[in-house]
């Protein structure tokens, strides 16, 4: 059972002429086996939120809680490794690996033997629902949709069951943004996961269990 | 060197992570061949030029300390003739005057004018005296026919213009029988046309120094045969002296400036109580010794003396005098091979030389000449101004002995460190006194520098000396050895250029521009040192295999160099101031050393190769783990 807790976190930064303030004291708690959707304009502060969920930065004020244990405590590079998976709009695969091979990865990354890595990355990927031949594939040569199944599947391949996704079907037809929910959902509702979504498709959002809406950095639902 | 975040984590300690972690990196890498393989092949070509230009760098500088082993530059300096005149010289016997042309030197040139801003010496120029020693053992032969001093008491009056014979009363120096007849004869007269013979009186006794000159004949020999060979001697040295002092001026004494250089004495009652008496005495004591003189010769380096320059002068046994020996004046000597045997001595023996008078003259008019200053300017015999005792380090034999010109060593030439010899000691023992010549002023210069030393020599406008050089080929050899100076310089640059260029260019390529890989890896969990573990593995091994081909290609291409260049290039090694001592293996085991080298210059440049590598692809990777990934797939969106 995993759960975050988000309480009064606010984070700021500087870009090249002023100091932006991309989250301001949200307080919020997600717990696994629902999906979440965080939607909001451009600038609204929900991509920032969601790299603070991941540990990619850390929160000026206010605390985020794993499980219990505060992030900003924990080792976040292990984090990632063991608890918190991310998947972006850009899928942000290994060029130079096959399908296979790249949900192999965070498997050998864990102490996997190969053998081992190899059997649950094809159950992963057929999971995702992509077929054999697809395996022996780089990304280049697969569509966007495969290549975001790819995400997901090296995401499920890792050992944590929270599923942080910035915009995932934001370069997809809507053919493939249908099977992409449809992971996201199945993942939450059948594999426990605690599946996170920041969108600002309102058809994701309508389709997730819980649908928070940020602006100006603030957590306004 | 990067924040170990994660590292301690329990299972990344596993084998099996680093093993992944160089698996995928080296996969990746093979997985961009054309970047892989152009990296490799560009590393190789820089360490290929690091290689061969490092090698042929070192090459050329163990080339160049051979080179200077074996070759010497020395120089000469000779007091030009400032002009030739014509000598009438009276011959008695042909009653008729003789011609001869004499090069007359202008007035006498310092060696100080060889100290000179520019010269660059590595043994200074300065005009050698030899020093006269006198040792116990009888050196010289012709007692009997040269430097007899003698009481004569004439048998006839007569003009000593023809053979005129006198009895010999009493010996004063040299072999000669009391009783005997001989015949004196005034038989060269001067240059100058003043020639008039001297008269004697029967009955009387005189007293001269007396050297043999020419077959008798006049009146007084018509009893003589032709074919009995009786000769005839001549006064030659009065008691006037020609001292000298160390700028090359006389020391005044008034007999030398009122009589002839011949003129000789009646010996009268208590004769040998008056001064001209007194100095006959030291004269006849003065010329005894000249048969028990060894010729010293006082040097800054042996290879100053041309005769052991051009090699016809070796050490047979025992060594040469070191650097060192000569520059802190220690008290070792070489001698001749024949002195040696005179003196019964070997390499190791200690050799006294009590040194009692200098001459500034070349050291090989010992053997043919007398010196005609023997006494001092107050009329006595030199005294000895220095004694002390040398090691005899080594043995000499002079191959070029008699003939050798000007410029050779005397027959029983002992030859010193000039430092051994307390300064100016011999400033008022100086018995003759020439113009610098190529016997006994040399100098010593680097290598090479013989026209930097003739500018900075031109520049001081000194007219009158002749310079002379004497480098074995090195000039000839020298253009060869710039040639590979440059071409060496020219790899290594391109080699250094190229490599820093292909480094940057590559790291820039395989780190910077797997900024997404690098995100990614972190987004995984990775930590910052794995991150730069999985990408510089794969890099690093490209560049050490590049490196070793290159270097190794390198190292071959330097041997068929070193190949080359020893049956192209012939040098003259004739010269060694030490005992010689070459054998065929020597080529050989150059050859091997020099191949040797190149291997350790191929692995030091590829050393240094690699080290630039990491420190270039270090300074990328940390530009890039600076950034939070965030930041780095943020900006690949944008």
């Amino acid at each position: 059972m995993e759960r975050i807790e988000v309480k009064e976190v606010s984070y700021s930064y500087q870009n090249k002429y002023q100091r932006i303030e991309a989250v301001k004291e949200v307080s919020c708690t997600f717990e696994s086996g629902k999906m979440y959707a965080i939607t909001g304009e451009s600038g609204s502060g929900k991509s920032t939120f969601l790299s603070l969920l991941a540990g990619l930065d850390c929160a000026e004020s206010g605390a985020i809680r794993i499980n219990g244990k505060d992030l900003s405590e924990m080792d976040r590079d292990a984090c990632r490794r063991n608890q918190i998976s991310v998947v972006y709009q850009a899928f942000h695969l290994f060029p130079l690996l096959t399908a296979l091979e790249n949900v192999m990865y965070p498997l050998e990354l864990q102490g996997i033997s190969r053998r081992e890595a190899k059997k649950q990355a094809a159950e992963c990927l057929e999971e995702v629902g992509l077929e054999e031949k697809i395996l022996g594939q780089y990304p280049k040569m697969m569509s966007g949709g495969e290549q975001q199944r790819v995400t997901i599947a090296r995401a499920m391949a890792a050992k944590g069951k929270i599923l942080l996704a910035d915009e995932p079907t934001g370069n997809l037809d809507s053919e493939n943004e249908a099977h992409i929910v449809e992971i996201l959902k199945r993942m939450a509702h059948e594999m426990d996961y605690l599946v996170i979504v920041v969108t600002h498709n309102p058809e994701i959002a309508r389709q997730a269990d819980v649908c928070m809406k940020m602006k100006d950095g603030r957590m306004i639902i | 060197m990067y924040e170990d975040e994660g590292w301690a984590d329990d299972y990344l300690i596993y084998e099996e992570v680093y093993t992944m972690i160089f698996y995928y990196s080296i996969k990746q890498m093979f997985r961009s061949p054309l970047k892989s393989i152009l990296f490799f092949l560009l590393v190789g070509v820089s360490a290929f030029l690091l290689a061969l230009g490092g090698s042929l760098s070192k090459m050329n500088a163990e080339m160049v300390r051979e080179f200077e082993d074996i070759f010497t530059t020395i120089g000469t300096v000779e007091q030009k003739d400032e002009s030739v005149v014509t000598i009438a010289q009276w011959e008695a016997d042909k009653k008729g005057y003789v011609y001869r042309r004499h090069g007359i030197p202008g007035k006498w040139i310092s060696n100080a004018v060889l100290d000179f801003e520019g010269a660059g010496y590595m043994l200074e120029a300065r005009q050698r005296p030899y020093f006269g020693a006198r040792i116990e053992e009888k050196v010289r032969g012709g007692d009997s026919r040269y430097l007899l001093v003698a009481e004569l008491t004439a048998e006839a009056s007569d003009v000593l213009e023809h053979s005129v014979p006198m009895r010999v009363n009493k010996v004063l120096g040299g072999n000669l029988n009391v009783g005997d007849t001989v015949y004196i004869c005034d038989h060269y007269g001067d240059g100058d046309g003043s020639y008039e013979p001297r008269r004697v009186e029967k009955g009387k006794t005189y007293i001269m120094e007396l050297n043999e000159t020419s077959p008798v004949h006049g009146p007084w020999v018509e009893h003589i045969a032709p074919e009995e060979y009786v000769f005839e001697y001549a006064a030659t040295n009065s008691v006037a002296s020609y001292q000298y002092t160390m700028d090359g001026d006389r020391v005044f004494d008034a007999m030398a400036e009122t009589e002839d250089w011949n003129t000789f004495d009646e010996v009268t009652e208590g004769f040998y109580e008056t001064e001209r008496g007194m100095r006959w005495l030291e004269l006849a004591k003065s010329q005894a010794y000249d048969f028990h003189t060894v010729p010293v010769e006082p040097v800054d380096g042996t290879e100053l003396l041309l005769p052991f320059y051009r090699n016809e002068a070796q050490i047979t046994e025992g060594r040469d005098i070191t650097e060192e020996e000569y520059e802190e004046g220690k008290k070792v000597c070489l001698i001749p091979v024949e002195l040696a045997r005179i003196l019964r001595k070997g390499v190791g023996d200690s050799l006294t030389l009590p040194l009692y008078y200098a001459a500034y003259a070349p050291t090989a008019r010992f053997d043919g000449t007398f010196l005609t200053s023997i006494l001092n300017a107050g009329g006595k015999a030199y005294p000895v101004f220095c004694e002390q005792d040398y090691e005899i380090a080594g043995i000499y034999e002079n191959t070029s002995v008699m003939g050798g010109g000007e410029h050779d060593l005397a027959k029983h030439e002992v030859i010193v460190p000039w430092n051994s010899i307390p300064e100016h000691a011999w400033e008022d023992n100086i018995a003759c006194f020439e113009p610098m010549s190529e016997g006994n002023t040399s100098f010593r210069i680097p290598n090479g520098t013989i026209d930097d030393f003739m500018e900075a020599w031109e520049k001081q406008g000194v007219e009158g000396l002749d310079i002379k050089f004497y480098d074995k080929g090195y000039s000839q050899l020298q253009a060869g050895i710039e040639n590979r100076k440059l071409m060496a310089g020219i790899f290594l640059i391109s080699g250094c250029m190229l490599a820093v260029m292909i480094l940057c260019f590559f790291s820039n390529l395989f780190i910077t521009g797997q900024q997404e890989r690098i995100a990614v890896e972190r987004l995984l969990g990775r930590t910052k040192k794995q991150c730069a573990l999985s990408i510089l593995t794969g890099l690093f091994v490209l560049a050490f295999a590049g490196t070793a081909a290159g270097g190794m290609a390198g190292w071959m291409a330097t041997g068929s160099a070193v190949e080359a260049t020893e049956s192209t290039t012939e040098f003259d090694t004739t010269f060694s101031n030490t005992v010689i001592d070459s054998g065929d293996g020597e080529e050989t085991e150059n050859t091997a050393a020099r191949q040797n080298n190149g291997a350790e210059m191929a692995a030091l440049t590829g050393c240094m190769l690699m080290l630039t590598e990491v420190l270039i692809s270090f300074g990328f990777m940390r530009q890039v783990l600076r950034k939070e990934p965030l930041q780095i797939l943020g900006g690949l969106e944008e």
